[in-house]
C-alpha cells in the first residue's frame, strides 16, 4: 500500500530523560506513550518510560504497558495489586534509571502541581542539564485556558516539583470534538506563554487525522502524531488497524 | 459558552455550583476525590461552604443539619463511604430534607477495589437505611449528562424535600469528555422553604425537624406523606433513553450509566454483522422505567431481554418484575471493577439468539 501520510518535522532531542508533565487531562499519558513509541521508530536503542502518576487512578499510561513492550520498550510500573492501587508508590528502579542513564528515559508524572510533587522526591537525581522536562498544554482545560492560568501551572509546578521546565508541548485538544481551529488556537497559546515564559515550543501534539489537514502545512515547530492507546471501554480500537 | 473538557468529578463539581449548592460537606475517597479538591478551590470562590468532615458519619450528619436550613447541599463519596452514609440518608428522608448525595462506585463488598462498577444497585435503589423510604436515583452516561442530572437533582431535591442520589460507576468520575454548562440556569418553580426551614424562630413559632415519631399513628401518618411523594415520583420523574429500538430487534438490551455505552459500541459492530439488536437505558433508577421497558420487551419481534451491568443481576431484578415474565430475562455482567468490552457484550448476544434457535429447533 503506497502511504500518502504528510511527514512533518518529528521532535528529536539530545537530553536522555523527558519529563513530561502538565495540569491534568493535558494529554500528558497520551503524549508519554507515543513519544515513547515515536523514539523508538526513530532509531532510539533504549527506550523505557516509567508511570510516575500517583493522583490517578484510571488513565494512566500503564494501561498501555502490553502495547510498548511489545515495541521493546521497557516499562517501569508497579505490578501486581499496586498496578491499580492509587496510593504513591515510586518503584526503586525509577530512581535506577535516572541515574544510570541508558538510552532515553520518558518520565510519565501526574497532573497539576500535586503530581508533580513526586518528582521533588527525586529531584536530586537528575544531573542539571541532562534532562528535558516539557508542560503539556491544553488550552481547553479550565484552569489552563488563559495565559494567566498557564503561567501560574508553570510556577506551581516548578515549585513543587522543585525542577524547571525546558519547554512546552502544545496538545490542546477536545477528544474526538478536536478540529484543527482547536489545535492551531492552541499552539497560538502556547507561543504567548513561550513569550513571557522564555521556554520555547517543543513541539505540537495532536491526532493524526488533525494534523493531517493543509492548515498544519506551514507550522513551524516539529509535530508529534499521536494515535490513541488510552481509551475508554466502549472507544474501538479496531479503526487503527 | 464554548465546550471544555473536564474530568467527570471536576464537571459534576460545577455543575453544583451552577445549580446554586450553598454547601457542600466531604470526605475524600477514590475515585471520586476530584469533586472535593475541585470544590475546595471554587466554593470559596462563590462564597459557599466547603467542610471536609472527619468522617463520612460527620459529612452525613453535617449534610442533615445544613439540608434542615433549607439550602442546597450536598455531598459526594464512593461506595464504602455511602454506605457509612446510610443512616443520615434514613433520617433526612424522614425528616423530609433536600439533599443530594452523589455516588461515584468502585468495586465491593467491603473495601473492594477503586476500579469502576454498579454494584450499589439495591443500595441506592432499594434504600441503604432503613424504614419505609425511598431516594430518587439518577444514573448518567456521560460526562455531559452528569453535568445535567447534578443540576437536576437540587431541583428535584427541593422539589419532594427528599433526599435525591446521583450514582456513576468509576468511569464517570475518572474520565475526561467534553461539556458544556448552560449560559444561564432557569428552573421551573419550586414550593418555598419559608414554611418549614431552620432559619432561626426571632420573630415566629419555632419549627421542629425530626424523624422521630413515637405514637405510631403520627408515625404511620408520616410514612403516608412520604409514599404519597414517591407515588407523585413515580407518575413525574421517570426518565429513560432508547438506542436503535426498531421492529426488527430480535433482543432488547437494558443497561445503564457507561455500561449502556459499551452496548451501544456492540450494538453498532452487531448492526454491521446483519444482528438488529436494541437498548434501554434507564436514566431515573428509581422511579424505574417500569411501563417503558414493558412496552419495548413485549414488542412482536422481541423474543429475549438481556440485562447487562457491572455488577451481579442487581437491576435484573426491576427489569424482571416490570416485564412480568412475559419475556425471558438474561443476565451478563462482570463485577469486582473489571467492565465488560464490546466483545464481551456481544458473545453474550449471540449466545442469547443461539439458545432461541436451539429450543426452536427442539419443538
Amino acid at each position: 500500500m503506497i502511504s500518502l501520510v504528510k511527514q512533518h518535522r518529528l521532535p528529536t532531542f539530545s537530553k536522555s530523560i523527558l519529563i513530561i508533565v502538565g495540569g491534568y487531562g493535558s494529554g500528558k499519558s497520551e503524549v508519554a506513550v507515543n513519544l515513547s513509541r515515536q523514539l523508538v521508530n526513530a532509531g532510539s536503542a533504549q527506550v523505557a518510560i516509567a508511570d510516575l502518576d500517583i493522583v490517578n487512578p484510571y488513565f494512566r499510561s500503564r494501561e498501555a504497558s502490553e502495547q510498548l513492550t511489545s515495541l521493546g520498550i521497557r516499562t517501569i510500573n508497579p505490578t501486581g495489586g499496586q498496578h491499580y492501587a492509587d496510593l504513591p508508590i515510586i518503584l526503586p528502579e525509577v530512581k535506577g534509571a535516572i541515574e544510570q542513564r541508558q538510552g532515553v528515559l520518558v518520565l510519565d508524572v501526574g497532573g497539576d502541581d500535586v503530581g508533580a510533587r513526586v518528582l521533588s522526591s527525586l529531584s536530586g537525581s537528575f544531573e542539571e542539564g541532562a534532562y528535558e522536562m516539557l508542560l503539556v498544554l491544553n488550552g481547553n482545560r479550565p484552569f489552563t485556558a488563559d495565559l494567566d492560568g498557564c503561567l501560574k501551572m508553570i510556577n506551581d509546578i516548578e515549585s513543587s516539583s522543585r525542577l524547571k521546565f525546558t519547554g512546552i508541548v502544545s496538545n490542546t485538544h477536545l477528544l474526538e470534538e478536536t478540529t484543527a481551529q482547536i489545535a492551531l488556537d492552541g499552539l497560538e497559546l502556547a507561543r504567548q506563554v513561550s513569550r513571557r515564559s522564555d521556554l520555547p515550543v517543543a513541539f505540537l501534539s495532536g491526532l493524526k487525522e488533525i494534523i493531517e489537514c493543509d492548515e498544519f502545512d506551514n507550522v513551524d515547530v516539529p509535530i508529534l502524531p499521536l494515535e490513541r492507546l488510552l481509551l475508554k471501554p466502549w472507544e474501538s480500537s479496531a479503526g487503527d488497524e | 459558552m464554548a465546550k471544555v473538557l473536564m474530568k467527570g468529578n471536576e464537571a459534576i463539581a460545577e455543575a453544583a455550583l451552577r445549580a446554586g449548592a450553598e454547601g457542600y460537606f466531604c470526605y475524600p475517597i477514590t475515585p471520586q476525590t476530584e469533586v472535593a479538591e475541585y470544590l475546595s478551590k471554587r466554593m470559596p470562590e462563590v462564597g459557599g461552604m466547603f467542610l471536609q468532615g472527619e468522617s463520612e458519619l460527620a459529612v452525613a450528619n453535617m449534610l442533615f443539619g445544613a439540608a434542615s436550613t433549607g439550602k442546597r447541599v450536598f455531598t459526594t463519596s464512593s461506595s464504602p463511604g455511602i454506605s457509612l452514609m446510610q443512616e443520615a440518608i434514613s433520617y433526612m428522608a424522614g425528616a423530609e430534607l433536600p439533599a443530594v448525595i452523589i455516588n461515584i462506585m468502585r468495586g465491593g463488598p467491603g473495601l473492594g477495589g477503586i476500579l469502576p462498577a454498579q454494584a450499589d444497585y439495591f443500595q441506592a435503589v432499594k434504600g441503604g437505611g432503613h424504614g419505609d423510604y425511598r431516594t430518587l436515583v439518577l444514573a448518567p452516561s456521560t460526562v455531559q449528562e452528569a453535568v445535567d442530572l447534578t443540576m437536576l437533582c437540587f431541583h428535584l431535591a427541593q422539589k419532594y424535600r427528599n433526599p435525591v442520589m446521583m450514582i456513576g460507576d468509576g468511569m464517570i468520575g475518572q474520565m475526561m469528555e467534553a461539556v458544556e454548562f448552560p449560559e444561564s440556569y432557569e428552573e421551573p418553580p419550586l414550593p418555598s422553604t419559608d414554611e418549614w426551614a431552620a432559619t432561626g424562630a426571632l420573630d415566629r413559632k419555632a419549627r421542629i425537624i425530626k424523624s422521630l415519631f413515637l405514637d405510631p399513628v403520627g408515625l404511620e401518618n408520616n410514612v403516608l406523606i412520604l409514599e404519597k411523594k414517591y407515588q407523585q415520583m413515580i407518575r413525574e420523574e421517570v426518565r429513560c433513553e432508547s438506542y436503535k429500538i426498531s421492529a426488527e430487534n430480535k433482543i432488547l438490551i437494558v443497561a445503564y450509566g457507561t455500561m449502556a455505552r459499551i452496548c451501544q459500541t456492540a450494538i453498532d459492530e452487531l448492526e454491521a454483522d446483519g444482528v438488529s439488536v436494541g437498548l434501554f437505558r434507564p436514566i431515573s433508577l428509581y422511579p424505574f422505567p417500569e411501563k417503558e421497558i414493558l412496552r419495548e420487551a413485549t414488542r412482536k419481534n422481541i423474543k429475549s431481554v438481556l440485562t447487562i451491568e457491572m455488577s451481579m443481576a442487581q437491576m435484573m431484578e426491576d427489569v424482571e418484575r416490570a416485564i412480568q415474565g412475559r419475556r425471558p430475562v438474561h443476565f451478563f455482567g462482570r463485577s469486582g471493577g473489571i467492565v465488560p468490552t464490546p466483545e464481551e457484550v456481544k458473545e453474550q448476544v449471540l449466545k442469547v439468539l443461539s439458545i432461541k434457535r436451539r429450543t426452536a429447533k427442539k419443538k
